[in-house]
């Protein structure tokens, strides 16, 4: 013990040494790619930038701009309806998928897995899935063909042609994706609940939601935050799905921040304008961001 | 009670995640006829191979499927070797600031692409990587690099301490300690942060789609958003397409599945 402490100090300031050799290529690719693009998008809002022109400094307009454009209200209305649904949707499928599979016995890691299946095929493929689930095309859409087929519909409907019609689907091409990663992060806390609360709640005659309600829930409260919050974050920031199946439409009904973002900056090509919108995003980040570190770095320890 | 609730249960979830895979899949073996007049809606009867042999002749998709390949195992390859490295110096070696350096791994990790897109095309054309897949190269890591490390850092926080201390009071130095004693111990989590890193670049949509435009060049989940709104009428290549893109990731995913549902229960995979 002794001979290894004595190793310790007298090897600490080459340990420092081999620390920051070691973290080189990480603080190259940090700073360069993710902390100057940052420091650039900053500097971008405050521009006119146009591309093909050379960027004025303009101040502050580009926000004063957007907090009265009544396009990007609508944005952050959407987002946030987006948002919201999409994590409820996830939260709770997720506890019903977990509650099932946690009673199956025989096969259980077989169906975890399968059930993963959403969550590890690329975003594009299953935005494409659903655009073609919700197809307005009999032949294409899935709904149309099952529903006409069982004689539930007397002929096609456009379900993606209304605005709440393509709300509801990229919001159910969300849930799909990410609700088998609640469900299986669930069913990991709730395995690891002790089982004599629960035997100790049924010799008390606790009825199986009062179980739920009173043991089940309060021990994945750590699980069901951090699962939450990063959805928040991820869902929040989603391009892909509403991308892919409605371009931000019908009109701007499906228009969040990172596709509204996209299409001013490359279609418009107003670059300042479009990187300030993506900043607006970052309070909410960082908010999310201080509240996950808080628990993931409080496990790590 | 339960024992039904549960089977109800369980029919519901497969029906729900089943049918939607089984609708692409089945559509890939139909005819354009049979999807035109909607005839044989469920299973593809008869059952045809010219989707999947159109799409290998008449399209880019074998382009595309290279510059996917190519990318995915460029950036994990970069991957690798960045995240071990930064990994190991956090998990085990003491530095000042070695907190701080951890802390601001999980923030980065956290910063979703479609903040930096836009800058980072312009710091991208400043370095003339842009229009080629080395504009993928380098910004890929920006996303896979924080992940990987995050996940090696807890995985060589695990391994035995006594193995490394062994090597060292043997003469060896932290480099020759770390190649030769730690790197294969943690041989099985190099390989699931490798997967991860492929998975995540082989679906990557925003950046392959912002910083290429050359045809040519783009990758498979560019080449789709392409075929859907192109003036395309093959959809059942469209179809096809899915499936063999969807393969690659399936076959990897075996490998790593139990670790991934009982490992990191929080973040365990980005997207």
């Amino acid at each position: 013990m002794s001979a290894r402490s004595r190793r310790r100090i007298g090897a600490r300031g080459r340990e420092a040494g081999t620390a920051l050799l070691f973290l080189l290529p990480l603080f190259v690719l940090v700073v360069g790619l993710i902390i100057y693009p940052f420091y650039r998008a900053i500097w971008l809002s405050l521009t006119d930038k146009l591309v093909g022109y050379p960027e004025r400094f303009v101040g502050i307009r580009n926000y004063t701009y957007l907090a009265q454009d009544d396009a990007f209200q609508q944005v952050i209305w959407n987002s946030m309806v987006f948002t919201v649904a999409s994590v409820a949707l996830k939260v709770v499928t997720g506890l019903a998928m977990a509650l099932v599979l946690n009673n199956v016995i025989r096969g259980r890691n077989f169906l975890r897995g399968l059930f993963l299946l959403p969550w590890i095929t690329s975003t594009v493929i299953i935005a494409l899935t659903w655009r073609w689930m919700f197809d307005a095309f009999p032949g294409r859409g899935f709904l149309n063909s099952f529903l006409l087929d069982v004689g539930l519909l007397s002929r096609p409907v456009a379900f993606m042609a209304t605005p709440a019609g393509a709300m509801t689907a990229v919001v159910i091409a969300n849930w799909w994706r990410a609700f088998p990663f609640f469900g299986v992060s669930f069913l990991a806390g709730m395995v690891s609940i002790p089982r004599e609360l629960y035997e100790a709640a049924s010799v008390d005659g606790a009825s199986a939601g009062r179980r739920f309600w009173h043991i089940t829930l309060p021990g994945l409260k750590h699980v069901i935050i951090v699962t939450t919050l990063l959805s928040f974050i991820l869902t929040i920031n989603d391009f892909n799905i509403i991308y892919v199946m409605t371009r931000g439409g019908p009109g701007t009904a499906t228009q969040v921040f990172a596709t509204y973002s996209y299409q001013v900056a490359f279609n418009q090509l107003r670059w300042g304008r479009g990187v300030t919108i993506s900043i607006f995003v970052v309070p909410i980040l960082v908010v999310g961001i201080v509240l996950i570190s808080r628990y993931l770095l409080r496990d790590r320890r | 009670m339960t024992r039904v609730l549960t089977w109800l249960g369980l029919v519901v979830f497969l029906l729900l995640i089943l049918v939607p895979f089984w609708w692409i899949a089945s559509m890939s073996f139909k005819t354009y006829e049979q999807i035109q007049f909607a005839v044989s809606i469920y299973v593809p009867h008869p059952f045809t191979w010219e989707n999947y042999t159109g799409l290998w002749t008449d399209t880019r998709f074998p382009l595309w499927l290279r510059n996917s390949l190519v990318t995915a195992l460029v950036v994990t390859l970069i991957t690798s070797v960045v995240a071990s490295l930064g990994g190991y110096a956090v998990a085990r070696l003491r530095f000042p600031g070695r907190e701080a350096v951890a802390s601001l791994i999980l923030i980065l990790y956290l910063i979703p692409p479609a903040l930096l897109f836009i800058p980072l095309y312009r710091v991208l054309t400043e370095l003339g990587a842009t229009n080629g897949l080395s504009a993928l190269f380098l910004s890929y890591p920006t996303f896979t690099v924080p992940f990987c490390t995050w996940l090696l850092i807890g995985f060589f926080k695990a391994l035995p301490e006594e193995l490394e201390e062994a090597a060292l009071i043997d003469g060896a130095g932290r480099v020759t300690a770390f190649v030769r004693v730690l790197l294969p111990l943690a041989a099985p989590g190099l390989v699931a942060s490798a997967i991860f890193a492929f998975t995540l670049s082989w679906n990557e949509f925003l950046y392959a789609l912002v910083f290429i435009t050359d045809e040519t060049r783009i990758t498979v989940p560019v080449g789709l958003n392409l075929l859907i709104y192109g003036d395309v009428f093959h959809w059942g290549q469209l179809m096809a397409a899915s499936v063999i893109t969807t393969i690659p990731v399936v076959a990897l995913y075996i490998f790593i599945h139990r670790w991934m549902a009982e490992g990191l229960v929080a973040g365990s995979v980005k997207g």
